[in-house]
């Protein structure tokens, strides 16, 4: 048993973490160090750096309306940003709330824990998405 | 490493082109006692707002450290805009 998993597991026992957190731990621990079969050479995948969103549309009418939009935004930029956003009063995300709930949108964004913002930003490592239109090309990855 | 240098490219739909090449520390010093300014602006919301003005300092410092590498390029017919930051 490595030394982070005992202290998981200490945590644990100690009540500072919930089984349920203790489980997410450990699973972000094995996703972390995947473990390899004895005398294979360890090749770590490079972590991304960055978060691409690529679009080119065409014109139809074969006029001056075809065009590209290509953005690069730090993977930390991002990080950066949720904890900036962590700091923004309780007062105005309800007045937010209230105005998301008026325009349709039910989103309780004092739910929203900036812990579990970080997480979805570390998990956007794996995300690919890529839309093919006819005359419209989308894709957003990490590299 | 905070951001050294912005590059803003503009190509205009008559085909002039634009470019700008922005230092960021001596421009930041030129500007530094309106820098100063508005960091006091800023801890006095954060005062009325009843947030942390070191976190807010220090997640703002994050934000600069993080900006280095961003690029957003858009370009329409024969307009084209670029801001890169390095």
């Amino acid at each position: 048993m490595n030394e982070q998993r005992r202290q998981i597991l200490q945590m644990l026992a100690e009540g500072k973490i919930t089984a349920d957190e203790a489980e997410r731990l450990i699973d972000a621990l094995e996703r972390a160090q995947p473990e390899s079969p004895p005398g294979a050479v360890s090749s770590p995948k490079p972590r991304p750096k960055y978060l691409r969103v690529v679009m080119s549309w065409a014109d139809e009418a074969g006029g001056d309306g075809s065009g590209r939009i290509n953005v690069r935004v730090p993977l930390q930029l991002l990080r950066a940003g949720v904890r900036l956003a962590s700091l923004v009063p309780p007062q105005a995300l309800t007045r937010a709330n209230a105005e998301l709930d008026k325009a349709g949108v039910p989103i309780d964004l004092t739910q929203l824990k900036p812990q579990q913002l970080e997480e979805l930003i570390d998990q956007l490592d794996d995300v690919t998405v890529d839309v093919d239109d006819p005359d419209t090309k989308l894709q957003v990855f990490c590299e | 490493m905070i951001p050294y240098l912005v590059t803003v490219r503009h190509r205009r739909r008559n085909g002039r082109r634009l470019r700008l090449y922005v230092p960021v520390v001596p421009v930041l010093l030129v500007l530094s006692p309106l820098l100063l300014l508005a960091v006091l602006a800023g801890l006095v919301a954060c005062l009325v707002f009843r947030v942390s003005p070191v976190d807010a300092l220090r997640g703002i410092g994050r934000l600069l450290w993080a900006l280095p590498g961003t690029r957003i390029e858009f370009e329409q017919g024969r307009t084209a805009v670029l801001v890169s930051v390095r």
